[in-house]
């Protein structure tokens, strides 16, 4: 397993973020749904090693990210786009991507290439040379994914990613989630079903920070059928489950 | 496509690492993007208008030039090394990259020094340039001596301390206003530091700003006939690199940073850092001025710099040579030209000196910053006799033009030549302050109680206010910025107009050169011993 988690919880003051939370996901898409404020962004936080889990066990990549070694190991296989992407202003999306390559900890010699492939892997090849300060919403969320992938990740953790893309980028951005699934593991925390349903192999959804439902796709969308809300199948099930455990 | 039951991917086989080219691209990286870098058009702007002028428009001599390079260079890049490096401190916390670098494998002491390093680099490189125009210029304008490079060292070891400070300052309270917080703060906290200085042992001392005794700024005295004493910027440097290590160091001890092993080896540093800054405020406390104008410390005091610096004088072409250290060179043509009326008036006769020589000053601490400046030996001494006498510009205060400097030599050393000749002071017969009068008369030296029109009746050397002037060859002329008193020595007493000495002197010194000449060959013996009286004078 890549993520193995068990009763990780996260406390930021008197407010219980992430409440004893436990999950496996191996290679693979895996989807995080849930409300604002249900606790996705902390957990991802915690399994990106931002941020240290109040209690509970966490191992990544069959480390455990509480020892300086292990984690730094971690994080030389991780792969982090957050909800809220900081950036460089006259950084051109080259030396953005370089920059994160090299942070990273990649071979020096293999930097450039991988810088290339991943900025074409984004579709930004044609603005390489381009400050990030030009850019617009969605081509500085293809930077975000371009470092967080520059290092062929074997986590890869993506809070909101496909927030501010066109209809157009998003259906591009489902399968490049699917070829990454391959071989990585693919944490996605999102409020959009649909790109659930159209990457994700698993899916859980939390709320007020427990997982309140662990499953596929298709167990969501069952757990919708004669569910008044949503438009989809997939929402219907979405809405159903938080009913039933918010009554 | 599985979630829970596939095992973890295989990672590639990672090529070879090579830390150090990936950090020299890291470092590329920042360099290209440091805030110091659109600064350095400021610097140099700020360094050539309030340094650069300056230190042109004082003498071709290192000793001022080094000093005030020292002090202006450092007062110019103060603000903006400090605020650009705070600026770039609060980088990531103002850009909302904190934990997209965070989670990054790269440890954070190790990407913070990267952005530190560039941005001294680009101090270091703006410093230097300014550095290799002033001292290139210097190196073809000045006749002797070369660069001093204890001073180049401070103004250099103080960027990477501040930088450090402003990079501190901005990584800790990360804001958009702690650059220039920072970049005030820094300038104020430096230039205000020197006002505690009060004398020689001051802890204040190791204040990259101060050059030597304090108050005194820029001194031509210092440096010439004795080497320049390192002893103070060592101290000034141990004490900006123990700062700049504690500082770097303390990036490590944060949870986190490294491993514990490291962060151990970085709280050792950090202490090692602070401890040398720590000696060095210590050590600077126990400098002294030493006789030769410059901060001795006891601890780093090596004797071999007690030794005069040999070098063959410079020496005019005039009835009596008048023979500088080659480092003053520019002012021969000055000096000859104020002490040749004197010279030709008196040379030829017996005991008159075979030539005027530049001595070196001798310094004493005085109470609070003050500080006595005089002549070590007797004004006239050897056989043949030579005089010895001071340059004004070799005491404390603002250099001169040539000028100027004519002027004062002509006021302080002229009458002091004549006086010592003649053998006059306050004792002597009325004869002597009648000859010498008269000889003051003769070369045209302007003279206190003249009738307008007429030739002065006595020196007179304007004391500034708080000063003293050296009455005897032993005496100490108390020196303190800004005014000086400059060359005024062994200076005859006042003869009266109207009283017969003055008479007398306006009889002699309207005889012929010639006729004062040969009567002066004849009785000069009998002058100086004072058994010639004023009627007998012709």
């Amino acid at each position: 397993m890549n993520v193995e988690i068990t009763g990780l919880t996260r406390c930021f003051g008197r407010t219980t973020a992430v409440a004893g939370v436990d999950l496996q996901a191996g290679p693979g898409v895996f989807g995080l749904l849930g409300p604002n404020g249900a606790g996705k962004t902390s957990l991802l936080r915690m399994m990106a090693t931002a941020v240290p889990p109040t209690s509970g066990t966490l191992r990544l990549l069959g480390r455990d990210p509480g020892s300086y070694g292990p984690r730094r190991e971690i994080r030389r296989r991780l792969g982090y786009l957050p909800q809220i992407l900081g950036y460089y202003l006259g950084f051109t999306v080259v030396e953005f991507v370089e920059y994160f390559a090299l942070l990273k900890e990649m071979p020096a010699a293999r930097v450039r290439a991988a810088v290339a492939a991943a900025v074409e892997r984004v579709e930004l090849g044609g603005k390489a040379k381009a400050k990030l300060r030009t850019l617009s919403g969605g081509m500085l969320c293809r930077v975000g994914i371009a470092q967080a992938i520059v290092n062929e990740p074997e986590l890869l953790l993506l809070d909101e990613p496909t927030a501010g893309l066109d209809p157009e980028q998003r259906v591009a951005f489902r399968g490049l989630l699917r070829d990454l699934g391959q071989r990585a593991t693919v944490v996605v925390s999102t409020h959009l079903v649909e790109d659930v349903g159209a990457a994700c192999a698993q899916v859980a959804l939390m709320d007020q920070g427990k997982i309140v439902f662990h499953g596929t796709p298709a167990d969501l969308t069952a757990r919708g059928e004669g569910h008044g809300i949503g438009d989809a199948p997939l929402e219907r099930g979405y809405s159903a489950v938080l009913t039933g455990v918010r009554s | 496509m599985t979630a829970v039951s596939a095992p973890a991917a295989r990672r590639p086989v990672p090529a070879t690492r090579r830390p150090g080219l990936a950090t020299a691209r890291l470092l590329r990286l920042e360099l290209r993007h440091n805030a110091m870098l659109w600064m350095l058009p400021v610097v140099i702007a700020l360094f050539w208008v309030t340094t650069y002028r300056k230190t042109m428009a004082m003498p071709p001599m290192w000793n001022l030039r080094a000093a005030s390079m020292q002090s202006g260079a450092i007062v110019d890049f103060i603000t903006p090394v400090a605020g650009a490096a705070a600026w770039m401190g609060s980088r990531e916390a103002r850009r909302h990259i904190c934990d997209l670098v965070t989670i990054t494998a790269r440890p954070r002491w190790a990407r913070l020094l990267a952005t530190w390093a560039a941005t001294t680099c680009w101090a270091l490189v703006g410093y230097l340039g300014c550095l290799a125009v002033l001292y290139g210029v210097t190196a073809h304008q000045a006749s002797w001596g070369g660069p001093l490079w204890w001073p180049a060292a401070v103004a250099a070891a103080s960027l990477p301390a501040l930088s450090a400070l402003g990079f501190a300052a901005g990584t800790l309270l990360p804001s958009r206003f702690t650059a220039p917080v920072a970049a005030v703060v820094a300038f104020f906290t430096l230039a205000l530091s020197t006002q505690l200085t009060v004398g020689s042992q001051s802890y204040w001392q190791v204040s990259p700003l101060v050059t030597g005794p304090w108050d005194t700024g820029p001194d031509a005295g210092v440096a010439t006939f004795y080497p320049d004493l390192p002893d103070l910027p060592i101290a000034q440097v141990m004490f900006l690199a123990g700062l700049t290590t504690a500082l770097l160091a303390a990036l490590v001890l944060p949870r986190g940073s490294g491993r514990r092993g490291l962060r151990a080896a970085a709280g050792a540093v950090t202490a090692a850092g602070l401890l040398a800054a720590g000696t060095a405020v210590a050590l600077a406390g126990t400098g002294t001025l030493d006789a030769h104008g410059m901060i001795a410390i006891p601890a780093l005091h090596d004797v071999a710099n007690d030794r005069p610096v040999r070098f063959t004088p410079i020496c005019s072409h005039t009835s009596i040579p008048v023979c500088l250290n080659p480092a003053y060179a520019s002012y021969l043509p000055a000096t000859v030209t104020a002490l040749e009326p004197v010279l030709s008036e008196i040379a030829g006769l017996p005991g008159a000196p075979a030539r005027i020589s530049q001595a070196a000053a001798t310094y004493q601490q005085g109470a609070g910053n003050s500080v006595s400046v005089g002549l070590a030996g007797p004004l006239i001494s050897g056989r043949p006799p030579v005089y010895y006498l001071l340059l004004p510009d070799q005491l404390p205060g603002p250099t001169m033009a040539a000028s100027e400097l004519a002027a004062k030599v002509q006021l302080g050393a002229g009458p002091g030549i004549i006086s010592t000749f003649i053998g006059d002071s306050p004792r002597a017969s009325q004869a002597q302050h009648a000859v010498v009068a008269a000889l003051m008369m003769a070369a045209g030296l302007p003279q206190h109680g003249s009738p307008p029109g007429t030739t002065p009746a006595a020196n007179s050397e304007p004391v500034p206010s708080g000063h003293s002037r050296c009455e005897s060859p032993a005496a100490r002329c108390a020196a303190s910025s800004p005014g000086r008193a400059a060359g005024v020595m062994n200076q005859p007493p006042e003869v009266a107009p109207g009283s017969p000495a003055y008479a007398a002197a306006r009889r002699f010194a309207a005889l012929a050169a010639s006729a004062r000449h040969a009567w002066l060959v004849q009785h000069l013996t009998a002058l100086r011993a004072g058994r010639i009286t004023v009627a007998q004078l012709p």
